[in-house]
Order: structure tokens, then C-alpha cells, then sequence
């Protein structure tokens, strides 16, 4: 009871610059961590690009640049790995016990999970900015101008905040780091089923059936439309309501998981 | 006069399958996502197997994945097995264990028991799972076999390497941060596109990655019948990667005994 008067009034930034203090200095001391950071968003876009570049010869394909293609996907994967990042840490603070010390902190309890949220998102800036550097060295092109560059990033930040709901909901649920697997099936999962590597014209069997669905399609479609052609609202609109929808349902999931740790 | 090995190892490799097994989010990962790459390569790409050269007429696009299955599930496999040492080290199960009179290489050989269990099991269970839908292996059951003795290596050379780390950092995060590596070699290679179809650079690296090497071996007993020389190329490569991470996995140990004690 005196706990929940102290918060009253408290502001929450000191919490949440504290918490985002701690986990850029985190990923700074434990340099493994940050291979997927930088190595991830690289990766991504030169195995996507050379793997598969071949695809491009196929009758239908909507450009004839693969970096076109591909790097919006690379840097989409890449913002789900930084709320995969941001789910392990979590999972390490639950299991060792930093996560109960902080929600004893005399801040509004919201800021904890918000945190989580906001450093994924800033971590997910630096494969955003790695991956369009590399397009820009391979020569990618630009046909929907600034606009490509904007709605990318909304949506790296869009799947990099909905990745953290995700993975908040499972770690408050299963309370330790191994559940990050997890959290990794559904962020894979999610980005696999979608428009990826091919467009839905050109899939076959049962897969363009799933990827109508998968609200990831529309968001990749909103992050690639000013690498394809110009960028006008019909490109955009349905990327947006799949992150609304996808924002709310992922909150609920969330809230629900966090009741179990904090009825 | 020091208890025997035999026993020690028995009693640490149980524990390690057990807790392995015990803990779907450490396999479930290293199941479900060869499966469902395969799944969706082989739907997105079925147009690329109509071109030419790229699968043998007769045989499917989902046959000639079946090798990059089964070797992305060992590689993700065999990290978690190997990071299982970061797990103790971190919880403290290893200080006892260094405490106690147990075998130096029973520690980490009982540990990589539960990686080369769930790689065996890995090779047999995709081979099960994909047969009905057309995954057939024309080398008959001798390629089975070998399929799966290519798994149990490189399970044991991909654990020993993530022991390795787990030893050196002590944190699971860590050896986790070992993934990616894992994943950009396997992209780099020929598992989940035909390498005549990459180009430039790309595709001369793809041809030298060992990982291709190790995958044609697989993809020629599934998708063209027994060679001897598909079965070497197929066993050599995880053979030598065998070595390489037991010789790291051994020094990193060594190391943190050395710290330890």
C-alpha cells in the first residue's frame, strides 16, 4: 500500500533512462551480444541479396534491383531481432531477480515494461541505418524518394515495438531466458509467412494463402512501397491498420502476461 | 585414486539429455524453424525448380531441401546443447561440479551427450516428417544412415564450439550471440538456393563455404542415389569441425579451470 502512494506523482523518465542507461551499457560490456546488433542487419541484407538473387529473373518480379527487394525485408528481420534481444534481457533480469528490484522502483510500474519497449526500438535504429548504408554502397535506388526512407523506418519501429509485446507476453508468462526461443518461433514465424523473398503473385501452394493473413505482409509492403514505385496512401494504409490491429491485440497479450507477474 | 570416467560420463551425458529434453524452449526453436523453412522455401520457390539444371527430373524442390534442413536444425541444435555449459556455469552447477572429483573431460563431454542425442534425433525426425510430402532419399536407407551420421558429427563439432564459448563467457546470451554466425554460414552456402543460380562474389564464396560442400554430399545421396564420394563429402566436413571445436571447447575449459582454481 505505501508503495503504490509513493508512485503517485512520480515522474517516469528517470526509470525509463535508467533502465535504457543500463542496457546500452550492457550490450556494450558483453560484446557477443552486439553481433546480432550489427552483424545481423549485414547479414540479412547480403545473404538475402546474393542468395537469392536469382529471383529477379523470374517473369513478374516487381523490380530488377534485389537490394530493392530485400533490404526493406533485411532491415524488418532485423528490428525482430532487437525485440528478440530485448526479450532475453528481460528473460535475464526475471530469472535472476533485477526485475522484481526494479518493480520495487518509485516509478509507475507501466515505465518497466515501456522500457523494454522503447530500448528495442532504439536498437533498432542501428540495423536501420547499417542496412540502408549498405543498400546505398550496393546501389540501391530510391523511385518514392524520401518517402521510402520514412515509411521503412516507421515500419522497423512498428515491428521492433510489436516484436517487444510479443516477447514481454511470453517472458512474463514462463519467467526465464530459455523462453526467448520462443519468443524467437513466433517473431520468425511472422516474417517467414509473409512476402519476404517473393511476392504473393508469385508463390505457389499453400503458402500465399497464409500470407494474405499475415498482417506482416502489409507492413513489409508499406516498408518496401517507395522502393518499388511512389508512395501514395494505398501503398501505405494497410500496413498501418495491420499495426494498429496487431498494436492492440499484442498490448492485450502483454498486459495479460504482466497480471501474472504482478496480479 | 580417482573414480572412473566411464560411470561419470554416463551419469553427466543423462543429465544433459534429460534436462535437455525436459526444456522445449531449448529444442522446439532448432525443430520448428528448418521445418518451416523448408515449408515455405519450397511454396515460394517452386517456380525456381522449374528452371532447368536446378533439381534432377523426377526428384522435387522440397528433396533438395531436405539436406538444408536438417543441417540448419543440428546447427541451431548444437548451440543450444553447447550453451547448456553457460547455463550451469552461470547457475552455479559447474563450481560443484569443479569441486568435485569428476573428470575434466567428463564435464564437457557429458554436457555435448544431450546436443549429439537431439542431432541424431533431429535427422531422423525431419526425414520421417518430410517423406510423406516427397522428401524420398534415392540412396535408399545406407543415405539415411549417413544423413544422420553427418548429423551426430556435426552436432558434437557445433556443441563443442558453443561449450567453447559458454566456458570463455559464462552466459548464455553470449553463446545465443553465436546463432547468427551460425545462420550466415548456412545462407552462405548452397543449403537453401542452387549456387549456379547466385552470382558474382556471392556465389564464388557459396562454392568455397564448406558448409556447400558438406550439403552437396547430403543433396547427391538424396536427390541422385549412393556414391561413395557424396558419403565423404558429406562426413568429412563435420568430421573436421569435430576437431576444430573440441581442441577450442578443451582450451576454453582449460582456461576457466585455470581461473577456477
Amino acid at each position: 500500500m505505501t508503495v503504490a502512494v509513493g508512485r503517485r506523482g512520480v515522474p517516469p523518465w528517470p526509470l525509463i533512462r535508467q533502465v535504457l542507461h543500463r542496457s546500452a551499457t550492457s550490450l556494450r560490456r558483453i560484446p557477443a551480444a552486439i553481433v546480432p546488433v550489427v552483424v545481423m542487419p549485414i547479414f540479412f541484407t547480403v545473404a538475402f541479396s546474393g542468395t537469392f538473387s536469382g529471383l529477379t529473373e523470374l517473369p513478374g518480379y516487381p523490380t530488377d534491383n534485389i537490394l530493392n527487394w530485400m533490404v526493406p525485408y533485411a532491415c524488418l528481420q532485423s528490428a525482430s531481432f532487437a525485440a528478440l534481444a530485448s526479450a532475453f534481457a528481460l528473460g535475464r533480469d526475471l530469472e535472476g531477480g533485477f526485475y522484481d528490484r526494479l518493480l520495487l522502483a518509485p516509478a509507475p510500474r507501466w515505465t518497466v515494461p515501456a522500457a523494454s519497449i522503447v530500448w528495442a526500438m532504439i536498437r533498432a535504429l542501428l540495423p536501420l541505418s547499417i542496412t540502408l548504408a549498405l543498400g546505398v554502397l550496393g546501389g540501391i535506388t530510391f523511385p518514392g524518394g524520401p518517402a521510402a526512407v520514412w515509411w521503412l523506418a516507421v515500419g522497423s519501429f512498428a515491428v521492433a515495438a510489436l516484436g517487444s509485446l510479443w516477447g514481454l507476453g511470453v517472458m512474463y508468462r514462463l519467467q526465464r531466458q530459455s523462453a526467448g526461443g520462443l519468443v524467437q518461433i513466433g517473431l520468425f514465424v511472422v516474417m517467414f509467412l509473409s512476402v519476404g523473398t517473393v511476392p504473393l503473385d508469385l508463390q505457389e501452394g499453400w503458402l500465399p494463402y497464409v500470407a494474405r493473413w499475415n498482417p506482416v505482409t502489409y507492413v513489409l509492403d508499406m516498408a518496401r512501397a517507395g522502393f518499388i514505385g511512389p508512395v501514395g496512401w494505398s501503398e501505405v494504409w494497410p500496413g498501418l491498420l495491420a499495426i494498429t490491429v496487431g498494436g492492440l491485440l499484442l498490448v492485450w497479450w502483454a498486459e495479460r502476461g504482466w497480471r501474472r507477474l504482478v496480479p | 585414486m580417482s573414480p572412473p570416467v566411464g560411470p561419470q560420463l554416463a551419469a553427466l551425458s543423462r543429465r544433459a539429455v534429460l534436462r535437455f529434453a525436459r526444456q522445449p524452449s531449448s529444442w522446439a526453436p532448432a525443430t520448428i524453424f528448418p521445418l518451416l523453412l523448408v515449408a515455405v522455401n519450397s511454396s515460394a520457390m517452386a517456380r525456381v525448380a522449374e528452371i532447368p539444371g536446378v533439381v534432377p527430373p523426377g526428384t522435387t524442390f522440397l528433396m533438395f531441401l531436405l539436406p538444408a534442413a536438417i543441417v540448419q536444425g543440428v546447427l541451431f541444435g548444437g548451440i543450444a546443447g553447447g550453451s547448456e555449459l553457460a547455463t550451469d556455469i552461470q547457475g552455479g552447477f559447474f563450481d560443484r561440479l569443479v569441486a568435485s572429483p569428476v573428470s575434466r573431460p567428463a564435464i564437457l563431454l557429458g554436457r555435448l551427450a544431450g546436443a549429439i542425442a537431439f542431432g541424431i534425433a533431429q535427422a531422423v525426425f525431419f526425414q520421417l516428417v518430410l517423406w510423406p510430402f516427397g522428401a524420398q532419399v534415392e540412396s535408399g536407407p545406407a543415405g539415411r544412415l549417413t544423413l544422420v551420421l553427418t548429423a551426430a558429427l556435426l552436432s558434437l563439432g557445433v556443441g563443442s564450439f558453443a561449450a567453447g564459448l559458454a566456458a570463455r563467457t559464462g552466459q548464455p546470451e553470449a553463446v545465443q550471440g553465436y546463432f547468427p554466425l551460425m545462420f550466415i554460414l548456412l545462407f552462405l552456402s548452397s543449403a537453401f538456393f542452387p549456387t549456379q543460380l547466385m552470382s558474382g562474389w556471392y556465389q564464388r564464396v557459396a562454392e568455397a563455404n564448406p558448409i556447400t560442400w558438406m550439403v552437396d554430399g547430403m543433396r547427391s545421396l538424396v536427390l541422385e542415389g549412393w556414391s561413395w564420394f557424396a558419403v565423404a563429402e558429406a562426413i568429412a566436413v563435420p568430421a573436421a569441425i569435430c576437431v576444430l571445436g573440441m581442441v577450442f571447447a578443451t582450451r576454453q575449459l582449460e582456461r576457466r579451470l585455470a581461473v577456477a582454481g
